[in-house]
């Protein structure tokens, strides 16, 4: 699976050396500032401020870090939306903020006033739940549902609120859907048993680990890598699937040379081993996934037209 | 994990953590000189009139997050440097209380009334000899209660609490708080209700950023610390200046004393002031575990419970107010027994009860990785809870800081009698200037200061009609948490409207926060802090 | 029947309308989902509750205020008061706007055609603003207090301004003195 993970890593990281062949002698015209999607502190903002000090080490550039959180992305994207787009400023959110939260928030704006830069790592998004609890699979969950007790799911985000409800639909039970903010709430709020199960995008890991949790399904297109036999959420019968990755974006309209540069220069930080950020990703995040140029912005605009399917089909 | 294990790597986090520098081979951690370091400095400022410990660790944090950064290492540095700041100032504001009958900080106010007398009579240094041992004490009592009791009070909340009567324990403290900070029931529920106001301006759960006017600068919501700094700091400074601005005329004599014969505290001394020292340690201990109630209060009601034992057992001796060192010692044992107590709420709860434990919630909000509440002290069964050792490094940095207390402490007191020189009316505008700076370097937009400013000038017309800040901080604070909790105890009850009291622990909850709040308004209170 | 001080009913009177303007003005225009709303099948608390329930907060108050007797540590709000205010909040105003624009201002003018962007962080472009606006705002509040303009005050004001540039910016790459965060 890491062989699999490290293959498409390095084919996706040699389309951005070849596009960074011209834009080598591209230098920031100042200093470079990074907004951080995310709360001080947690794994998404050690991960952006890693990257960050790589890139300082590498090329030289000046990045000055700031937070700008809230609303699931949408305050730095309305931030990051009229600032220069020379490479100055650049943004570090989740590809949900461009698809779901864009569409739903219907703020009059959509990717295209928006310039994707690259794709970090993606999310090991499972359907988690105390071991204690006695659940082996999500059979076992429908079959507590059934059996008449009210379950309660724990959730970071709209999207993934949407998705519990269409969980919960395909299998034709009612979950109460608590949302929370941030995946260590979830976790926390699991075990304290304030929550009977919940979203987590990789933080379990530790304690899937070490027997405390376990991963009932894969909310994601693929299994799990940690457990490889609990089901997908297609094999749940859900269309949908939460399927994401950090990605630094800038403003539209970004000079090509600029964006190329900024990613070329991701891209090595983090697939290079023995840099901080490419450790953290890797321990973190279960390695690097980078995705650029024009592949990306497709994928962003993708994200933010099938938004509207699962906003549609989750009201109904 | 047993809780021993746990102790040991708390000790270790402080102990063992990165080094700052090494003599000889041996690397000194950076965390017990940054606690060192903390204390000698918040002794320095409670002695300093217009500055006072939460200033300073309001001022401070922003360099230490700097220095340190937003990594888990550096939780027990920055906190251990705050919590230094926290005990010192609780010492240091008897100094100039003793010495020149101006209390540094405000919960010295009762020192005044025996400590200056005594130093009238000669005997200045004796008087800051008691003050401190009686300080020491007291903090050190309540620390031990602190370590012993907030562990039990989490692992309770968390095992008979659930999300609805976790909703009626945050609507419970809130009640409280607006009920007995100040002296009207009325002004605490507006403060309270503004701080609500404003924390939920720009947050919420749609995407649609509400109460922002259509403004994008307000979408990101207040940031915490212009709202905090603002009230608490900016605002104090505000009215200082203009009390300065009207007092500018007024002569000013540079204070003095002299000191005549015996300067010892003997064994004899220690046996008098002891029952004094217990007794009010108890009091402020009891006083500090309820949010809100500060320790100007636990300092009176020590003074008094002490004048009034001694004017029945030893009718002969000096009585209290007229240079008693049984006085100061009741005194400074109750004001000082409050800070570790108040603690207890933080670390098991997550709610603040004054102004100090206000910037330690900051802080470790600033710096993430460690969230103050019930979760903390969740003992794990196969792997190790990052942030209950965070907890026990804490406890390890109060007991070392106590440590310092004991052996320099006294020492130090002594020297910082000068600070009474530093003019106000130069200290004031630096510290203006030094918090608006903080707080950009902290945010990088100007719309902070501005916001900083708005929230300034309503700390400062608070000020002027006798409404304490407090509620309006504590609500900011809390108020996220509330409205969170509360959506999810009604989602997770499958939308029952009356979750709040359909559950017993919530519904006597419930019922105690409008008793608290009946009964207070049927009673006049002494003017707490 | 009332005992209270003017101050405090006026207080009082101004937050009872005042919560009155929030929960029927301000919250419903304001916000996007209501006090309670249905989404997937679920009635959850809407964005509307919470501030509705601190507008009655303050609403409660305000009546318990009016009803309450005067006491010592009522404070009183006088002209005078809103008078310091003003000036106060004029010098604040004076002194970030030279912080905000003397450093664009000085780059413009000797510059050789760098944008002020590219030079915030690079000294001394970087600290002019916050050198004159630091200085301006400590020596006029010192000034203020001591009712007369001093050599002494300003060069208070330029001690302290050079001091925290130097506990600021010399120390730490990262962190921004106003205003080269905004630029």
């Amino acid at each position: 699976m890491k062989l699999a993970l490290k293959t498409v890593a390095a084919a996706a990281f040699s389309v951005v050396l070849a596009a960074s062949a011209q834009a080598d002698d591209w230098t920031p015209p100042g200093p470079i500032k990074l907004m951080i999607a995310f709360a001080a502190g947690g794994g998404a903002d050690t991960q952006a401020r890693l990257i960050a000090e790589d890139l300082e080490a590498a090329t030289g550039w000046e990045f000055i870090p700031e937070q700008v959180t809230g609303k699931g992305g949408m305050n730095l994207a309305m931030a990051i939306k009229d600032m220069p787009n020379d490479g100055s400023v650049i943004g570090m959110v989740v590809t949900e903020t461009l698809g779901y939260n864009m569409r739903a928030a219907d703020a009059g704006v959509s990717p295209s006033d928006f310039t994707g830069i690259a794709t970090t790592a993606g999310f090991q998004m499972g359907v988690v739940s105390l071991s204690s609890k006695g659940w082996n699979s999500f059979e076992d969950v429908v079959a507590a549902a059934q059996a008449g007790e009210e379950l309660r799911f724990g959730v970071m985000s709209p999207r993934l609120a949407d998705l519990a409800y269409l969980l919960g639909k395909a299998q034709g039970v009612d979950f109460n859907i608590v949302s929370v903010k941030g995946g260590r709430a979830v976790m926390n709020g699991v075990n304290a048993g304030d929550m009977d199960l919940g979203f987590m995008a990789g933080i379990q890991g530790k304690g899937v680990a070490a027997g405390d949790l376990v991963n009932l399904a894969s909310a994601l297109s693929e299994p799990l890598r940690q457990s490889p036999d609990a089901p997908t959420f297609a094999d749940l019968g859900v269309e949908f699937n939460s399927d994401g990755a950090f990605v630094f974006v800038g403003p539209g309209g970004m000079d090509p040379e600029a964006r190329d540069a900024l990613a070329a220069a991701i891209g090595t930080a983090i697939s290079t081993e023995g840099t901080k950020s490419n450790a953290m990703i890797t321990k973190a995040f279960g390695g690097p996934f980078i995705q650029t140029g024009d592949a990306l912005q497709q994928r962003l605009q993708a994200e933010y037209d099938e938004a509207g399917a699962l906003l549609q089909a989750a009201s109904e | 994990m047993e809780v021993w294990t746990y102790i040991q790597l708390g000790i270790a986090a402080v102990f063992q953590g990165p080094d700052l520098f090494a003599i000889a081979g041996f690397g000194v951690p950076v965390t017990p000189i940054m606690v060192l370091l903390g204390f000698l400095l918040g002794i320095a400022v409670g002695a300093t009139p217009g500055l006072a410990g939460p200033m300073a660790m309001a001022i401070s944090l922003p360099i230490l997050i700097s220095i340190f950064g937003f990594s888990p290492d550096a939780l027990l540095p920055v906190m251990g440097f705050l919590i230094g700041i926290m005990k010192g100032a609780t010492i240091g504001g008897a100094v100039p209380a003793i010495l020149f009958n101006t209390p540094g900080t405000p919960d010295a106010y009762m020192t005044t009334l025996d400590g200056y007398p005594m130093t009238q009579a000669g005997k200045a240094r004796k008087a800051l000899k008691i003050a401190h041992v009686s300080s020491a004490s007291g903090d050190t009592f309540s620390d031990i209660v602190l370590i012993l009791c907030a562990p039990f009070l989490a692992v309770l909340v968390e095992s008979y609490l659930d999300l609805p009567e976790k909703t009626a324990l945050l609507i419970l403290s809130l009640a409280f708080i607006a009920s007995v900070i100040g002296n009207s029931v009325g002004k605490g529920l507006i403060s309270m209700g503004l701080g609500l106001l404003a924390v939920y301006i720009g947050t919420g759960e749609d995407f649609y950023p509400r109460l922002t006017l259509g403004s994008q600068t307000l979408a990101q919501g207040f940031p915490i610390a212009t709202a905090i700094l603002g009230v608490l700091i900016i605002g104090e400074v505000f009215k200082s200046i203009e009390d300065l601005w009207h007092d500018h005329r007024r002569a000013q004599k540079r204070p003095s004393y002299t000191e005549v014969g015996d300067q010892h505290v003997h064994r004899a001394d220690l046996r008098r002031i002891a029952p004094y020292i217990a007794r009010s340690a108890v009091i402020g201990t009891a006083i500090g575990a309820l949010p809100g109630v500060g320790s100007t209060l636990a300092a009176t009601l020590g003074f008094t419970t002490g004048s009034r034992r001694h004017a029945t057992k030893s009718p002969d001796a000096t009585q209290f107010g007229h240079g008693a060192p049984e006085g100061i010692a009741s005194t400074e044992a109750a004001n000082s027994s409050v800070s570790g107590a108040n603690l207890i709420p933080v670390l098991s709860l997550g709610i603040p009860g004054n102004a100090a434990a206000v910037f330690l919630i900051l802080a470790a909000d600033s710096i993430g990785g460690f969230n103050p509440g019930p979760s903390v002290f969740k003992f794990t069964s196969g792997s190790i809870n990052p942030e209950l050792v965070m907890a026990f490094g804490l406890f390890t940095i109060m007991m070392l800081a106590n440590l310092f207390n004991w052996t320099i402490g006294g020492g130090f007191m002594r020297v910082v009698g000068y600070m009474i020189h530093i003019p106000k009316h130069i200290l004031l505008p630096v510290v203006l200037l030094l918090t608006f700076t903080a707080i950009y370097v902290q945010e990088a937009r100007m719309s902070a200061i501005w916001f900083a400013v708005g929230f300034g000038v309503l700390g400062y017309l608070m000020r002027r009609l006798g409404m304490s800040p407090l509620p309006f901080v504590i609500a900011f604070i809390l108020g996220g948490k509330l409205e969170e909790t509360a959506r999810q105890a009604f989602a997770a009850t499958g939308g029952d409207a009356w979750f709040l009291f359909t559950n017993p622990i919530a519904a006597v909850f419930m019922a105690l926060a409008v008793t608290v709040i009946v009964f207070s308004t049927r009673t006049r209170k002494e003017p707490a802090q | 029947m009332f005992t209270g001080s003017t101050t405090n009913r006026a207080l009082a009177i101004f937050a009872i309308a005042a919560a009155l303007l929030i929960a029927i003005g301000w919250v419903p225009l304001d916000t996007d989902t209501g006090i309670v709303e249905k989404v997937r099948r679920q009635v959850t608390i809407g964005d509307a509750l919470a501030p509705t329930l601190a507008s009655i907060f303050i609403g409660v108050g305000g009546l318990l205020l009016f009803f309450q007797g005067a006491s010592p540590a009522d404070g009183r709000l006088r002209l005078a008061n809103l008078r310091y205010l003003a000036l106060l909040i004029g010098l604040l105003l004076l002194s970030f706007a030279i912080m905000r624009w003397a450093g664009p201002a000085a780059v413009a003018l000797f510059g050789a055609g760098e944008s002020y962007a590219a030079l915030r962080t690079t000294a001394p472009w970087n600290v002019i603003g916050y050198f004159l606006g630091g200085t301006i705002l400590i020596a006029s509040l010192i000034a203020m207090i001591e009712g007369r303009p001093s050599f002494r005050a300003f060069a208070i004001g330029v001690v302290a301004s050079s001091l925290l540039i130097l506990l600021y910016d010399l120390p730490f790459d990262d962190l921004l003195l106003p205003p080269n965060g905004d630029v």
